[in-house]
């Protein structure tokens, strides 16, 4: 898909995009970020293969709005969640530099995304938790997203750095890694 | 006030009395008024399908699982004391409308405010809170205040749909719902950061979508757009001061289509549409379904599917976003209107004959196939070769054919037809 220019003739786009929230409450990523996770449903649900699986996760998350999605593999240390799905969005502008509702805009799908994605997990009987993660975009490129700039900034395919790593969701749902 | 123009398909013949929320189907329920069953089902059940427990509106293990349960008990927002000013509403309308598109929206109208649109007494919004200062205002005084309805909606994926009365139609019908429900709040925040009041549980979301031109509302009682049919959400919009340009009624050929059509009422497994014509009720002539008999269906089928979807699924104007539809929706739209019923036979035929007289297409997704007969298991995911220890002896799916429950021939025997 084209990025999404052509808004030279709105005279509030800007405000839209750069302008930050006076209330917080405004915000839906404030909303969702703040909300408490759920519980783990009692019941496993029966799966598929692991690449089955990840196939589906991949499908799902899709479905949910996620531009980009893989499946990294997360030190053998770490027993209780030994695979991370990482989503990304497509951001024409910089959400970091964007810190108007506009601008937050992929970060809000992206929230959407993880949030949804992860309570189906714990609702199919496994431990998953969307957090933002410091190590996202490392994370995003083991996934197989891309691969990482000299900055460490995620550089895609699809959409070169114009790009947002959405919160990476860890879990011990048995998934085969990409990358 | 005048008597507000809403197209053809519905028209305000006498007073009308402004609906009370609290009498519509879900709080009714919620209250134990619609018998045990319902009671029940509405608070105590669990559905055994895990996307349906993340998605759906109400019985769930786990509510902080849902994400409209998070977004619509959200306390709201201040409005910005610093407003943003408009010298020109038409700017403004289109910035809005490219607002709520940016935010994945698919469809976004402007209606102008009237009174008989608002709902009578205090707010309602599904699942969550809405309280604002103006509840005590008249529909007259508010309409004076905030003279403005925007409608933004999202549209449920077309074949998935086609899994209606199954965990498939399920998914395309609530993840796109509960999407809508994140846009339209992010929408009424940026409204008040723009400076300007933004209501919600205020407005009848159909009456909004008539006068907006969103679409033409139907004979099963479905607002039914240009581009999407009747697969699109009707969430509760959004009332506002901010300054607009209002959008007009459509005439997309609804009115002459569902005159001579009945697809939704032959479909139906409640017999809850009306075959015959049109009623003024509480001064509006539309037709009339009978909401209580499609509710009751409910909870007797929990265990297949929670959302029916027949009439929206078998509605002829319901397909795929392509030339060949466009062109059909813009002959009905140029057709002079004393030719139309002509037109509308040769497409009711049409459609008959390429997506059948009642609907059954086999239709699979993820791990889901309607092709597997309810109450029976199966593995039908091609290269599995994981263990499914559940999966008996059916396990055998041949054929193109879907399976919905109920059939339409079980319920024919405890759901008497009008005339």
């Amino acid at each position: 898909m084209a990025f999404r220019q052509g808004h030279d003739d709105d005279p509030y786009w800007k405000f839209f995009i750069n302008t930050p929230p006076v209330d917080p409450a405004n915000s839906v990523t404030e909303l969702i970020r703040s909300a408490p996770e759920g519980n783990i449903f009692p019941t496993k649900a029966e799966l598929h293969t692991p690449e089955i699986t990840s196939g589906h996760v991949k499908e799902m998350a899709r479905y949910l709005g996620a531009d980009l999605v893989g499946v990294a593999r997360l030190d053998a240390k770490d027993e209780q969640f030994p695979f991370a799905v990482v989503c990304a969005q497509r951001a024409d502008y910089d959400p970091r530099t964007s810190p108007g509702v506009g601008g937050q805009v992929p970060v809000q799908n992206g929230l959407f995304t993880t949030f949804v994605l992860s309570a189906w997990i714990r609702e199919l009987g496994f431990r998953a938790t969307a957090t933002a993660n410091a190590r996202a975009e490392q994370l995003a490129a083991a996934a197989g997203l891309g691969t990482l700039d000299a900055g460490g900034r995620l550089v895609t395919r699809e959409f070169g750095t114009r790009v947002h790593v959405a919160d990476v969701i860890l879990t011990d749902l048995p998934l085969a890694p990409d990358g | 006030m005048t008597v507000p123009y809403l197209g053809r398909s519905v028209r305000i013949v006498g007073p009308v009395v402004n609906v009370d929320m609290n009498q519509s189907p879900h709080p009714k329920n919620q209250r134990g008024e619609l018998g045990k069953a319902l009671f029940n089902w509405y608070h105590n059940s669990v559905s055994k399908d895990p996307l349906t427990r993340v998605s759906a509106p109400n019985h769930f293990a786990d509510r902080r699982n849902f994400i409209a349960t998070v977004i619509n008990q959200a306390t709201t927002g201040k409005v910005n004391a610093k407003k943003v000013p408009v010298t020109d509403a038409a700017a403004m309308t289109r910035h809005i409308k490219a607002v709520a598109r940016y935010m994945g929206a698919d469809v976004v109208a402007i209606a102008r405010a009237h009174p008989t649109f608002m709902y009578a007494g205090s707010r309602y919004v599904q699942d969550g809170t809405a309280e604002d200062a103006y509840e005590e205002s008249t529909p007259e005084g508010l309409v004076r205040k905030f003279p403005y309805i925007i409608v933004a909606t999202t549209a449920w994926d077309y074949d998935k749909l086609q899994a209606h009365r199954h965990f498939i139609g399920d998914a395309a019908y609530h993840v796109s719902q509960i999407k809508g429900h994140m846009i339209l709040k992010a929408l009424e925040g940026y409204i008040k950061e723009l400076g300007y009041t933004a209501l919600r549980g205020v407005v009848t979301p159909q009456a909004a979508a008539v006068a907006s031109g969103v679409g033409e509302l139907g004979r099963n009682g479905l607002i039914i757009n240009k581009t999407y049919g009747a697969r699109i959400h009707m969430p509760d919009p959004i009332l506002t001061d901010l300054p607009l340009v209002s959008d007009e009624p459509v005439d997309i050929g609804v009115e002459d289509f569902c005159k001579i059509c009945r697809k939704c009422a032959v479909n139906c497994p409640t017999n809850s549409i009306t075959f015959g014509d049109k009623v003024a009720f509480n001064g509006v002539e539309k037709y009339k379904i009978n909401w209580l008999t499609c509710y009751k269906l409910r909870p007797y089928v929990h265990d297949e599917w929670t959302s029916c979807l027949t009439c929206a699924t078998v509605c002829p104007f319901t397909k795929p976003n392509t030339w060949w539809r466009s062109l059909a929706v813009w002959a009905l739209h140029t057709c002079p209107i004393p030719a139309r019923p002509l037109l509308v036979r040769a497409l009711k035929a049409i459609d008959d004959r390429f997506w059948g007289v009642v609907s059954q297409k086999r239709v699979r997704w993820l791990d889901y196939d309607t092709g597997i007969k309810p109450g029976e298991r199966a593995c039908t995911v091609a290269g599995c070769t994981a263990a499914h220890e559940a999966d008996g002896q059916s396990a055998k799916v041949v054929g193109d054919i879907g399976y919905y429950v109920p059939l339409k021939e079980n319920t024919n025997r405890f759901v008497k037809r009008d005339g």
